[in-house]
Parts: C-alpha cells; structure tokens; sequence
C-alpha cells in the first residue's frame, strides 16, 4: 500500500504542475500554490483569503473544498497534497526524530482564522504576516521560481520566506507530518469535515486491540495518548495513508465499507 | 442518524454553493478608479491599449465577472476595493484581468 500511495502522491505532485495548461478559475482542495509557473489549478487557501481581504466568501472554492472534505475527506492530505508527499519524503531523512504534545494540532485552526481570514479582513492581504506570503508552499513552488526567473528587489520578505521553510523543513524531518498537523490551514478546514467523509478507515469486529495501528500512525501525536488508532482517537486527524493497515495483524482495517 | 442527517444537510449547502457560486454568482469590476482620479488631477496619460486618445475621453469602464473569473483573478491580486467599496481592477487596464498568468506573490 506504501508503494502504491508513494506512486499516487508522485503522480498528483506532476499533474497538479503539469504546466500545459492553466485552469486556474477552479480550486484544487490541496495546497498547491497557483502563482507556481506551472500550477495548473488554485490554492483554496489563498483564494479564501484574497476573496475575505475584499469583504466577500468565495461560494465556489468553499463548496468544492466543502464536497471533498464530505466525500474523500483528508484522504486528499494524505494520497493526493504535494506537500504532504514532500513531507513524508522528508521524514525518511535521518535526523533526530521527536514527539509533539497534543495541542498543538488546535493551533493550525488558529492558522487559518488568525493568518487567513483575520490578517486580509482587518489588515490586507499584502500584510507580511498574511499566511500565502509565509506559506512554505508558496515559497518552494512560487517565491524561489520567480526570484530566479525575474529576479527579486525583496530580499528581506524572501529572507523571511526562507527561515519559515526552513523551520518547516527541519521540524518535518523530526517530526512526521508536521505542517499538515500543527499548521497546514486546509487542514484545519478538512479536519472537522473528516468526521462525516464516505471514505474513511474504520476497522472490524476482527480488531484485537493490539495497538500496532497506534505506533505506525504519522497523524498521532504522543503514542500514549492515542487509543486504537488516530482514526479512534482523533478521526479529524486521519489522512487515510492506511500504513496502520499495512501493520494490522488481523487486517481489520478497512478505507471503506 | 444525527450524523447522516448532518451530512447530508452539510453535502446539499456544498452543492448549492458550487453550483450558485460556480455559475450563477456575479460581480461587477470596475476599471482602475485610482488611475482615473490621477488623472484627472494631473493630466497625465498612459499607454494603455485601446485608450490611445486623450485622457479627456477616458471613461471607467466596468465588466461582470463571474466567480470562476473572480477566482482567476484573485490568483495574480487582481481586484481590490475602491474607497466607496466599488470592487476595481487592480491593474491599470480592467481587461488586464481575463487571461492573464499570475504574478509572484
């Protein structure tokens, strides 16, 4: 299963920056910025933010965000986001590995309502602090690209730009999957809409509750604190990568059904 | 059943909202103001394609754009609100906003 969600994740990263063609006027529910010179589809996040900067709800970006989130729910996080997939890359990189309290995955609601509807509807979205002009993302696929091809005047925004990745970078090799846990906005929209999606882990009456499922899980937090699964414990979490069902010794874990 | 009905409560606002918002919903963009207001005060004229008479003949323009357009537009800051809240381009020509690649943000 591993494999074929590495070759998955492969695929999306290439389709979604395809750069034959531009469709631009939809949104793609995975964070992948729009202003990459080859990105085919837009980001939700910046979208939402650049719409609530003007006093205004993008019904459409909302309703595909929303449809996704009620059908595949953070499957998307975990099978389709280029960052995601970038992440998980990045945590096979041997460097000190470490755990982070449970908490700490409320502070990426705070992301979005603090840095993505706050900062454009009481600042603008030109603010230094408005989450697409620190967005790890955007940086890697937009703020780099365009400084080689036009060069750039703004080293100062690009310098915190970088020092952001950086810190991004460096806690994902530690810690698995830790911008779609602690920070990533999107997430913080497909998290409570996880609850009600169709496609989902849920395991069988075979579960002995062995706990295996709990100490392979990139979404748990601290191993203790989690009970048969992040998909138990904390089911806003699950982004579906099913390595729990890899390690099942019972194959009690099912994505749908 | 509380989750079912919510669910699919939750599933028909998505669809509506898709839909109203992907086909229905318009918004009407004015041209630049800012740059009509300078304008006026300074007498200066610009190179715009289609506005190559003088700036006395200069009238705002506005278009409806529809919200996948919005959208597009959004991808490179296109629009931004006027002082009297009038949405207008924010670039120096309105018709800069349709087809045009995003700029780095």
């Amino acid at each position: 299963m591993e494999k074929i969600r590495f070759k998955v994740q492969l695929a999306c990263v290439a389709l979604l920056n395809l750069g034959l063609f531009q469709w631009q006027n939809v949104c793609f529910p995975v964070l992948n910025c729009h202003s990459c010179p080859v990105a085919v589809f837009s980001c939700p996040v910046g979208i939402i933010g650049q719409f609530v900067g003007l006093g205004l709800i993008p019904l459409s970006v909302v309703g595909i965000v929303a449809l996704a989130g009620l059908t595949v729910g953070r499957f998307l996080c975990g099978w389709v986001c280029p960052f995601g997939f970038v992440q998980d890359l990045l945590y096979k990189v041997p460097y000190v590995k470490f755990d982070i309290p449970r908490w700490t995955r409320f502070v990426k609601y705070g992301v979005f309502v603090g840095l993505v509807i706050a900062v454009p509807v009481f600042l603008t979205p030109g603010f230094p602090v408005y989450f697409c002009r620190l967005c790890p993302v955007a940086t890697v696929e937009s703020a780099i690209p365009w400084a080689v091809i036009n060069g750039t005047t703004d080293i100062l925004s690009l310098s915190i730009r970088l020092v952001v990745l950086f810190a991004i970078v460096v806690a994902a090799m530690g810690h698995r999957r830790f911008f779609c846990k602690v920070i990533c906005p999107l997430g913080a929209i497909l998290a409570p809409l996880n609850r009600f999606a169709l496609l989902f882990p849920k395991r069988d009456e075979n579960c002995i509750d062995c706990g295996l499922c709990n100490k392979v899980c990139p979404m748990k937090t601290k191993p203790d604190q989690a009970k048969f699964g992040v998909y138990d414990n904390a089911p806003e979490e699950c982004v579906s990568c099913l390595d729990c069902r890899k390690k099942c010794p019972t194959d009690s874990i099912k994505l749908w059904g | 059943m509380v989750r079912r009905i919510l669910f699919f409560l939750l599933l028909t606002l998505s669809v509506v909202m898709t839909i109203y918002g992907g086909f229905f919903r318009k918004f009407l963009v004015y041209d630049n103001l800012e740059k009509f207001d300078k304008l006026k005060n300074v007498g200066i004229s610009i190179k715009v394609p289609g506005y190559a008479g003088s700036t006395a003949n200069f009238k705002p323009e506005s278009q409806w754009f529809s919200e996948p357009e919005m959208v597009r537009a959004m991808t490179f800051e296109g629009v931004k609100r006027y002082r009297d809240g009038k949405l207008i381009s924010n670039y120096p020509d309105l018709r800069m906003l349709k087809g045009r690649i995003p700029c780095p943000t």
